[in-house]
């Protein structure tokens, strides 16, 4: 690239910073979507809440980047399943119905569920490992367990 | 590079290797103690889940890393061999930084019983297995024992437990406290006319030999110390090894294969700092690398003597691999069983470990490490839980505090075909040939592990739990954390690898001191056998080393 067209970037498109390291919006919305699902908010927080996403983006692009074709390969093909079966695309299903389907594709009745089950355990992963990897936000998890303090957590990153 | 010679070249900075590298350099011998991993410190790790030494989700805190490492492994029923890295459970990695498994394991702090040494005359081997007695009993390891626990430092409560056989000296330290759990627990196994008492843990209850008493955080297991209480040899037996002046420790430095002379002895150490390869002469070659690592070394070690590699003449080494088939129980309890303290694990029995009605052997039972929440919420569910969603988060917030796990490291009986090979068209990133592990375990031992499971269960239930539900080992078997046995200690050279003293039998100056020369495992945890073994072996290697100095 010449500098000269380097430095000739319109200024909105230098400062929005991307969003994701390595998920496209589109992708993310079926991930934030599924995570959601998978851990509900309540009273406490859910995946959703405590950016279970953003964990899954940043690992993706670091010790779980050998999962990364399998995203990209799995996320539509999921959201697929879901437009077929219901009508909607998952991102715009509401949250019971979209667990209604999950349900199907964890027992097998709908194609899916390996990727499914990976995406749980990568869930389970972000919201309830160090807030430092991108997903606990807060200690979202801890706090709900009533452990932060035994998980040394007393406030910014750890 | 051709280096200057020394006396000994120990290979692996670990359980056996650091307190190896003590006793020889306290005895005067010049030491090159050689480290494939790095001097870590707690700093560096923290107490971070998904990378600790039991969850490796986001790599291994403590080595090897998935970059430079494979093994093929073969497991339960497979046929084929599956390329496993260093992260994936199947790999069964201990660690690889100095302090080896002790730098990050748990700490719990067993002596083997006296008919741990005795399996085959106690209950005969059931077929398909090669079962057998060591050739060393209880008696000889007694005081070597006792030298561990003195000097590296063991908090306990001498006969506590009635089935321990005696011991010529009490613990250095008084135990560490039960927990919240550990009491519960305790009135209901004296109700059940058990014998519980506080598990010996290789940690410091009070200050001790220039490190503090433990803090009581409850994250023993997986991680580093804080606190420099937990007693692993990287803090204790390999500093010490080093301030004599004559050990020198080279971390990064990967061995690649013994040398050896016209008549078979080594000669020398082939190792790898950074791409280097590098060549040290020496006297005599202590194998200290781990029950997967250290066969490979030898089988690896090829020459005109040593055809099929150092000390498999008789085809014996990487045989009979083990670990434990580990079997217990979890309850449910209608009131708060967490405190938050450390180590967690700390209540016992032995009334288990024989004398069981058609079994062979069984297991010390004991309460668990802490779960950490990951772990929790992927392997502490009742049959038929849901894994995601609304119920998985409920059972999260409300069972956590409420749960408490009984496991038992079911000793295995070892089978010949349960193996470390090596595989000449796989290679590491050094061009090292690398591991080959098959494990299918024992089906005596998935009856044990049944057997276990229910008395853990019945534990649970006097203890007060509502919900109780067992978990049996499976099939598949790797050796894994608790790997042992593949350099089969012996005196008939056909039917081991090494003698009584741990010295290879076709060599006089090639030894393995480390989980290897297991002959059985025990019902327990090994590390504090092989730290007392290593004493014992160094004992001789002292004499019979200085005998060809001479
Ligand atoms: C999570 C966990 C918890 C545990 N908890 C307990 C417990 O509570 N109680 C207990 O008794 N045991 C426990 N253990 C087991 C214990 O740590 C091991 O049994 C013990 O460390 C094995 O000792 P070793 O000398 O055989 O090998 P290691 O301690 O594994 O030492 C081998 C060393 O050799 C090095 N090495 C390997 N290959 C080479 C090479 N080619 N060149 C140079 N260096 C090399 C390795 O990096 C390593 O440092 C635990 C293990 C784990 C993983």
């Amino acid at each position: 690239m010449k500098r000269r067209s380097f430095v000739a970037l319109p200024a909105t498109a230098a400062l929005a910073a991307p969003k994701y390291k390595t998920l496209t919006e589109a992708e993310a919305a079926i991930v934030i979507a599924l995570t959601e699902a998978i851990i509900p908010a309540d009273k406490d927080p859910g995946a959703k809440e405590a950016g279970v996403v953003q964990f899954i983006d940043t690992q993706l692009a670091g010790p779980l980047k050998r999962y990364r074709p399998r995203y990209r390969r799995e996320l539509p093909i999921i959201d697929e399943a879901c437009r077929a079966a219901t009508g909607k695309p998952l991102a715009l299903l509401q949250l019971s119905e979209r667990t209604a389907f999950l349900e199907q594709v964890d027992k097998g009745e709908i194609a899916g569920g390996p990727f499914f089950q990976l995406i749980v355990d990568h869930t389970m992963q972000g919201f309830y490992g160090a807030p430092k990897h991108g997903g606990n936000r807060d200690a979202a998890s801890w706090k709900m367990m009533g452990i932060e303090k035994a998980m040394g957590y007393h406030g910014g990153h750890r | 590079m051709r280096l200057d010679p020394v006396d000994a070249v120990v290979i692996g900075a670990g359980a056996g290797g650091g307190v190896v590298a003590k006793e020889l350099a306290g005895a005067g011998f010049r030491v090159a103690l050689l480290e494939r991993g790095r001097l870590q410190k707690y700093s560096e790790t923290g107490h971070d889940e998904l990378r600790s030494q039991r969850t490796t989700v986001l790599g291994n805190a403590f080595g090897p890393d998935d970059e430079r490492h494979l093994r093929l492994v073969r497991l339960g029923d497979d046929n084929e061999f599956r390329e496993t890295l260093p992260s994936e459970g199947s790999y069964g990695n201990v660690a690889a930084c100095v302090g080896g498994g002790t730098f990050s394991f748990g700490a719990m702090a067993w002596r083997f019983l006296e008919k741990d040494f005795r399996m085959r005359s106690t209950y005969g081997a059931p077929e398909g297995s090669t079962l057998e007695d060591w050739p060393i009993a209880y008696a000889d390891l007694e005081p070597f024992y006792s030298k561990a626990e003195w000097e590296i430092g063991v908090s306990g409560k001498a006969g506590a437990n009635p089935f321990e056989p005696p011991r010529s000296k009490p613990y250095p330290m008084p135990a560490l406290p039960y927990s919240k759990e550990g009491s519960v627990l305790l009135t209901a196994a004296q109700r059940l006319q058990w014998h519980p008492f506080p598990i010996p843990m290789l940690i410091n209850s009070v200050a001790y030999r220039g490190r503090p008493g433990c803090i009581r955080c409850p994250h023993c297991v997986g991680f580093a110390c804080e606190s420099h209480s937990k007693s692993s040899t990287a803090v204790t037996v390999i500093p010490e090894a080093v301030k004599t002046g004559l050990c020198d420790l080279r971390t990064e430095c990967v061995a690649k294969e013994i040398l050896t002379d016209g008549r078979g002895n080594a000669s020398a150490v082939a190792y790898f700092q950074g791409s280097e390869l590098r060549e040290q002469p020496c006297r005599f070659v202590v194998v200290s690398a781990s029950a997967t690592e250290s066969p490979r070394l030898l089988l690896n070690s090829k020459s005109r003597l040593h055809a099929r590699g150092l000390g498999n003449n008789s085809d014996w080494v990487g045989r009979n691999l083990q670990g434990h088939a580990y079997s217990g129980a979890y309850g449910l309890f209608p009131q708060d069983l967490f405190d938050g303290l450390g180590p967690a694990a700390c209540i016992a029995v032995c009334d288990f470990n024989h004398g069981n009605p058609g079994l062979r052997g069984g297991a010390r039972m004991a309460n668990e490490f802490i779960r950490l929440p990951y772990l929790f919420a992927r392997s502490v569910r009742p049959p038929g839980a849901p894994r995601w969603g609304l119920a998985h988060k409920q059972f999260q917030r409300d069972r956590y505090k409420r749960c408490a796990g009984i496991k038992g490291p079911v000793q295995e009986m070892p089978v010949f075909t349960n193996r470390v090979e090596v595989e000449e068209n796989r290679k590491d990133h050094w061009g090292i040939p690398v591991a080959k592990i098959t494990g299918k375990r024992h089906p005596h031992d998935i009856e044990i592990g049944r057997f276990i499971a229910g008395r853990a269960a019945q534990w649970l239930e006097e203890a007060g739990a509502e919900q109780v539900w067992t978990t049996v080992a499976g099939k598949g078997s790797t050796g894994g954390q608790h790997q042992a046995g593949t350099c089969r200690m012996g005196n008939d050279p056909k039917t081991s690898v090494v003698d009584r003293t741990c010295r290879v039998h076709q060599t006089d100056n090639v030894y393995v001191v480390d989980g290897s020369v297991h002959v059985t495992n025990g019902g327990f945890n090994p590390a504090l056998t092989i730290l007392a073994t290593a004493y014992w072996a160094s004992h001789h290697i002292v004499s019979q080393q200085r005998k060809a100095q001479a």
